[in-house]
Parts: C-alpha cells; structure tokens; sequence
C-alpha cells in the first residue's frame, strides 16, 4: 500500500512497539489520523512526557516522578521489610493487595542466560548493601514462580544468606477461584507442601 | 488437525494482550513454533505450563491458512525441580536449551527428532543440584551435537581410518571432523593437541548413559583442552555463539 511519507513514518514507529504488527499498526495510524488534533497532541506529549518526567528511584528502583519516591518516603510503612519484585508492575500488583506494609526493591528483571542477562545486569548488588547498611530483618522474595523467577529467587537466598536477614519466599500453590481437576500436578503438590493451619 | 504430543519448551514470546508464541521441542516434528491465544489469562488450558524447560503433553492445531500452529492446550508432565533450584543446573539447562532452540531441525527424520527429544529429557532429569561443573557442561555439549547429527570422530584417524590410530599420539581437527594420527598430519593442517586420555574419555562419554555423565570428572589440563575442542567443533559445524555462554563460563 503506498501512503504518504509522514503515514508511513508514524506506521514503522508503531510497529516497534511490543505485540503490534503491520495491520494492527496501519489501523493505530489511520485511527489517529481521524482522530481530534487535539487527541493527537495530548498523546503526542504524554508520550515525550513520560521519557522526561519519570525516574528511578534511587532506593527501591521502581518508576516515580520523584526520587526518593513516595513509598519510600512514607514513615507509616515498615522500612525493615522488603519486598523484592521484578519489575515496576509487580510492585503495583504487590501493592494493590493491600497485604504488604513494608518497602521495595525492583531488579529489573529476572536471571535469563538465554538473553544475556546474568546479575550485574540486575539491581542485586543494590538490594545486598541496602539489606545491611539499613539493617533489614526480612526480605520477601516475590520475583515469579517462573523457572527464571525460582531460579533468581534462590541466587538472591544464596547471596543475601550471610547477612543473617530472615530470607521468605511468596507461596505459590492453587489460585483462589481454581479448579483442582485442570491445574497441573505441580501446582497441586506445591498446595499441599505449603498448606497451612485453618484459623 | 489436532495432533497430541509431548513438547518441551525452549522459548517462548508473549504476544499482544494475552497470547504467547512458543518454542517446543517435540518427539515427531522437531522444533516447532506454536501459538497459544489467551495463554496468559487461561486458567484451565495452559495452568502455569508455557514456561522454558517444562515438559508439556499438548495438542497442536494445525492450521492451513496460516504457517503457525495453534496450541489448543497443555498439560505439565515436568518441570525439572534441580533447574529452578540450583545455579549452576539453571545454566546448564539454559545452555543446552538455547542451543536445541538455535540448531534443532524444523523438518527431517522422526527418528532424528525423537533421538534429540528423549536426549533433552535425558539431560535435564540427570540434573543433580551441586554437581554441575564445566567439565559436565563440555560433554553435555558433546552428546547435544552428537544428537544433532554432529558426532566428532573419536575412535579412528579421520584420513587413514585405522581404528584406535589417532588415540596413540592424537590431533583433533575440526575442518575434517575428529581426531588425526600423527602420521596423517599435514604441516598445513590446523589441528591441535589433544592428549590420549582426553580422547578416551570424550569417546567414552558418548557411549554412556546421560545420567552417568557426572561421574566423568576432566579437570586441569584434559578440561582444557576437551572444552576447546568440543567448542570449536560446534562454532565450525552449527555456527552458535550462545548468548547464555558467558552466564555458564562464569559459573565455573
């Protein structure tokens, strides 16, 4: 199909975005051609926006307009627990449960040989001197149950043992809602190895 | 068509919302590229399945109007424990996978595909946590490129054929694909060293069973010169610089 220059510009930008092909970019260009000038502006600047306003902060990694960032400034939350997570969404994940109180630690994602990701890649060095300069009692680790997420989940144990920190893991077993006759063998043990004590 | 057979699964790629395109080693096609829509919402058709090194039983749609095959569902058969628990099996295993992933053939032989399929298993149930050295990770490699059609010739000279020849005073040149008698060398050829216990010890190890492999120990100057050879030999025939490499040498 031959479009003008500026059509097929914005189309090879939109197909370097994760899971947009040709098709599916075609439509986005088109979609926003006819859309308000207005609606092309604002996402226009949200998306150079992004890249300008958000950093890392400097403690627990995850994304924030500030640095520190918020959680990490919040006094009501236990600084002797963290929370060790891949990345910035399983951080909110985490949070949106309402079940932790203490503060995080974001890799930046998991061991992953096969990518050329080894543990100088990884935030790790960060999260060891954090957990002894600021005296640490706990560290749950809650990289995912993957192969990968176990995998840097019992290097991290390893690292960190020396420190003396109480070293826990996220159960992984039955999600609420499931069905024991479709999940796999090892989702069913892993339930019964970590059962618990009803109260 | 649906076909229900075993898979292992070397990679994967998450695609779009919720689906993901997967990497599989399976017993009768060899590598194949599938794609599991909704993999990653479904709880009941691919329960926590679609993840590298899990052995899968799975049914696969074949569909005419596109390349890619459709995984209509799987079921975990094994997800090799000693992996996900240990470092240096987590390397190991990454290894090898990345290079099935990278050398494994899409078509061909079923006996082919059968022989390197039951080698993967082989090699990541005979992973022991804390027994993984480099000397296990050169004759994994080893056995991986003998399965893929790629067996040095260790046992005779590979230019007067005379068996047990090249083990008295041996060379291994890679260009003609084993080992050299030092009669049969020419000042021109590029082969290098090897010592007669080296050659005895990779031939013997492609003989024995994969879970035994452990019990083989090179060290010094045999694990030297072994690990040059067999990375060699697999650099000139299959061509792979694997990334995960540089994880596994730092392991060692």
């Amino acid at each position: 199909m031959v479009v003008p220059a500026p059509i097929e510009r914005l189309i090879e930008n939109l197909r370097r975005l994760p899971g947009i092909g040709e098709k599916s970019a075609t439509r986005l260009a088109f979609y926003l051609l006819a859309a308000p000038q207005g609606f092309a502006d604002e996402l226009a600047s949200a998306i150079s926006r992004v890249k300008r306003d958000v950093v890392f902060c400097e403690i627990c990694f995850d994304m924030s307009e500030s640095s520190p960032c918020r959680l990490c400034q919040d006094k009501s939350r236990n600084p002797k627990q963290i929370c060790v997570v891949e990345e910035p969404a399983d951080r909110a994940a985490v949070e949106a449960s309402g079940s932790f109180r203490g503060l995080y630690h974001v890799l930046g994602g998991t061991l992953a040989p096969i990518d050329g990701i080894g543990p100088e890649d990884l935030r790790i060095a960060e999260l060891e001197a954090r957990v002894r300069d600021k005296g640490a009692e706990e560290v749950v680790i809650a990289t995912n149950p993957t192969a990968e997420g176990d995998a840097t989940a019992h290097f991290l144990a390893d690292r960190l043992r020396s420190t003396g920190v109480r070293l826990t893991r996220i159960a992984s077993g039955m999600p609420l809602g499931g069905d024991l006759e479709y999940a796999d063998r090892v989702t069913v043990g892993r339930s019964f190895d970590y059962r618990r004590d009803i109260e | 068509m649906t076909n229900n057979t075993e898979a292992l699964v070397l990679r994967f790629v998450d695609y779009g919302e919720s689906d993901r395109i997967v990497h599989l080693l399976t017993p009768d096609r060899g590598r194949v590229a599938a794609i599991a829509k909704g993999a990653r919402r479904s709880q009941k058709r691919f329960p926590g399945t679609l993840d590298i090194f899990n052995h899968l039983k799975i049914q696969l749609n074949r569909r005419s109007s596109s390349g890619m095959q459709r995984l209509e569902g799987a079921k975990l058969l094994n997800l090799f424990p000693p992996v996900r628990r240990d470092l240096g099996c987590f390397g190991l295993a990454c290894y090898l996978i990345e290079m099935l992933d990278r050398a494994a053939p899409e078509g061909g032989g079923a006996r082919d595909h059968e022989r390197l399929f039951d080698f993967a298993l082989d090699a990541l149930s005979s992973l022991v946590a804390g027994r993984v050295d480099r000397s296990l990770r050169v004759l994994y490699e080893l056995r991986a490129l003998a399965c893929l059609g790629f067996k040095p010739e260790l046992d005779s000279c590979v230019r007067c054929g005379v068996p047990e020849c090249g083990q008295l005073s041996p060379y291994f040149l890679v260009s003609e694909g084993g080992t050299l008698c030092a009669p049969c060398r020419r000042p021109q050829d590029a082969a290098t060293a090897l010592s007669r216990g080296t050659v005895r010890m990779l031939s013997r190890s492609l003989t024995m069973p994969i879970g035994s492999l452990s019990r083989l120990s090179m060290g010094g100057k045999m694990l030297e010169e072994a690990d040059r050879a067999i990375r060699n030999f697999q650099r000139f025939y299959l061509g792979l610089e694997l990334r995960s490499q540089q994880f596994v040498d730092r392991l060692s």
